[in-house]
């Protein structure tokens, strides 16, 4: 058991230890301390869209180059250095405990896979990248200012190695040390998650690093791969880049859902509906992934018959997740529901899913991506899908392993009032962005004209984007102050559901 | 599992025939796009009509599940899974 702040140890033995409850401490703390910096970043980009720029009222950022240098770094923060080190976080907690192994089947090269994310985190941060976090080319070759761009090529590239590091030892792990009674059938859907997701960071990080490369050689002169000016074709790296980045969607999105795996049985006080139906649902997931990158590139002149392609391969995943949702419901019918604070993100979660999918339908739907390509609509719907799932279920996680991790409860009434806070604040910015793309309103502009629509929708979102900036201040708050003076949590069973809580692993697990 | 499969095939083909006829309504020029936007917009009512009414169905679900589940209503009974090892 990990009770960090009951029994303090000196921070270096944590820093340098190899055992995976350690390096999961590392990756929660990093991560979360990357979640309110990111954050920051998206507040500071609403409240400059709070406003037109008419005479008069003033800028909040100074220009459109510091808007863009933001938006990059909001975006680049957000996924690679909260969504994907929270996830670790959880799997370098539980996997081995789930497998019952006694620790990654690696721990240096776990460790080694942590400690590369703090200067690649530096790079991106101490850069302030402005070519999005897409890295357009041309433009992030031939007029992407330096040294900026190209720390965050290197930062990028640092953060894909550790990637893959890390999705190598989740599957040596949960593949070839999980115990001998235990067959892969019996493996917990949380575990399952990491796995089917580790293989696709295996099979798609490559292809961008690639990418990386080719784009580092463009920039220094040496290669025109994505250069129009030296017989280049800058759609090259985008079948390149989403060739990586649509799996990495699910990369993204299936840990979350796994985390819900281990919350809905748990507070409806009953097993999941269906084992099988959410492996082969994570499975599948993973295959469609690989079949619809070529859906963000339909306005790029594509063929028909390729746009056909990547439209019915893309709305393969509706059934597979369609299964997720279901399974979830059958669970949750007929148990006894205890809503704590984390099923209540976990619930909450599950209701944005279905919407932010129904939103990408619309999206898939060839003829209707040119009426919302690149319109603010989706920024509404992938937003719908990082913060009202993925952050959503993560939170509730967070709340679920708070007691293990520390030895203590949370404040209940602040988990509740920061779910709460967030679900409308959620609801207020996203579904708006959807309706304020409908209107016309192009994604990653640092002004707009003053037409009354759009200014009413940008202030909604705008203040719905504070309301959860609040939510997020309380739930910094309980995290800080029950980590150290919360009552002591009873670990057998510290949410009162009956049963076990967790897995009956000390004596099985001892540290090495 | 075979249940599970089946089920994924029907929910397969539902989604995928009505995808095959709108993609159709694209058209093969590149020039058409803008000429058939009356269509395209038709499209993306019908396909809203669609999403708002299975989201209800399924929001509806949830929020009577979330209700009438939950361990503070009168109703609610322990499971059978309760006070196990499951």
């Amino acid at each position: 058991m990990v009770l960090e702040l009951q029994k303090p140890r000196p921070i270096w033995q944590i820093m340098f230890s190899t055992h995976h409850t350690d390096i999961g401490l590392l990756y929660l703390i990093t991560s979360l301390a990357f979640l309110f910096l990111g954050g920051s970043l998206a507040l500071a980009i609403r409240i400059e869209l709070f406003f037109p720029n008419i005479e008069g009222t003033g800028q909040f950022i100074a220009d459109s180059m510091t808007f863009n240098r933001i938006f990059t770094v909001h975006g680049t923060t957000l996924i690679f250095l909260f969504i994907i080190p929270f996830a670790s976080a959880v799997g370098n907690y539980f996997v081995p405990i789930m497998v019952r192994y006694k620790d990654m089947a690696y721990p240096k090269l776990n460790a080694i896979a942590f400690w590369m994310i703090p200067p690649a985190a530096a790079l991106v941060w101490l850069g302030f990248a402005d070519f999005t976090w897409y890295a357009q080319p041309p433009y992030s070759i031939i007029s992407s200012p330096g040294p900026a761009a190209d720390m965050w090529i290197f930062g990028l590239k640092i953060l894909g190695i550790s990637s893959v590091l890390g999705a190598i030892n989740f599957v040596v792990t949960i593949l070839k040390c999980k115990h001998p009674d235990m067959s892969i059938g019996q493996v917990p859907l949380l575990a399952w998650s990491l796995l089917v997701t580790s293989v696709i960071i295996i099979v798609a990080i490559p292809t961008f690093a690639a990418a990386l490369l080719m784009l580092l050689t463009d920039r220094l002169g040496l290669s025109g791969f994505f250069n129009p000016a030296m017989g280049g074709d800058p759609i090259a790296y985008s079948h390149l880049f989403w060739f990586t980045f649509h799996p990495e969607v699910y990369v993204l999105v299936l840990p979350a859902i796994g985390m819900m795996y281990e919350i809905i049985p748990r507070f409806s006080r009953k097993p999941i509906y269906s084992y099988n139906s959410g492996v082969f649902a994570f499975v599948l997931l993973a295959l469609v992934s690989f079949s619809s990158w070529g859906h963000h590139m339909f306005a790029t002149g594509m063929s028909f018959t390729e746009k056909t392609v990547f439209m019915v391969g893309t709305l393969a995943a509706v059934p597979a997740s369609a299964m997720h949702v279901f399974n979830f419901i059958a669970t949750m019918w007929n148990g006894r529901i205890k809503f704590s604070s984390p099923m209540m993100w976990a619930v909450g979660g599950i209701a944005l899913f279905f919407a932010a999918g129904a939103g990408g339908v619309v999206n898939t739907a060839m003829p209707l991506d040119f009426a919302t390509h690149d319109s603010y609509w989706v920024v509404g719907h992938f937003h719908l899908f990082v913060m009202g799932t993925i952050a959503f279920a993560s939170i509730g996680f967070l709340y679920y392993m708070f007691p293990y991790v520390t030895g203590r409860m949370y404040n209940e009434a602040w988990g509740k009032a920061h779910f709460v806070l967030s679900f409308v604040g959620t609801i207020l910015v996203f579904f708006t962005q959807h309706v304020l793309g409908l209107y016309g309103m192009p994604r990653r502009v640092f002004d707009y004209p003053p037409i009354p629509e759009w200014i009413v929708m940008n202030q909604i979102a705008s203040v719905g984007a504070m309301i959860i900036g609040v939510s997020m201040v309380i739930f910094l708050a309980n995290m800080i102050y029950s980590s150290g003076k919360g009552e002591l949590a009873n670990t057998d069973d510290p949410f009162g559901l009956g049963g076990k809580y967790y897995y009956p692993f000390e004596a099985k697990n001892p540290h090495h | 599992m075979k249940r599970m499969v089946g089920l994924f095939l029907v929910l397969s083909v539902l989604v995928v025939i009505p995808a095959l006829d709108l993609a159709f309504a694209q058209g093969d020029e590149p020039g058409e796009y803008l000429d058939r936007r009356v269509i395209i917009w038709n499209l993306f009512f019908r396909m809203m009509a669609v999403a708002f009414t299975v989201g209800a169905v399924v929001a509806g679900t949830m929020m009577w599940i979330v209700w009438r589940f939950r361990e503070s209503n009168p109703k609610a009974k322990p499971t059978a899974y309760e006070g196990t090892d499951w």
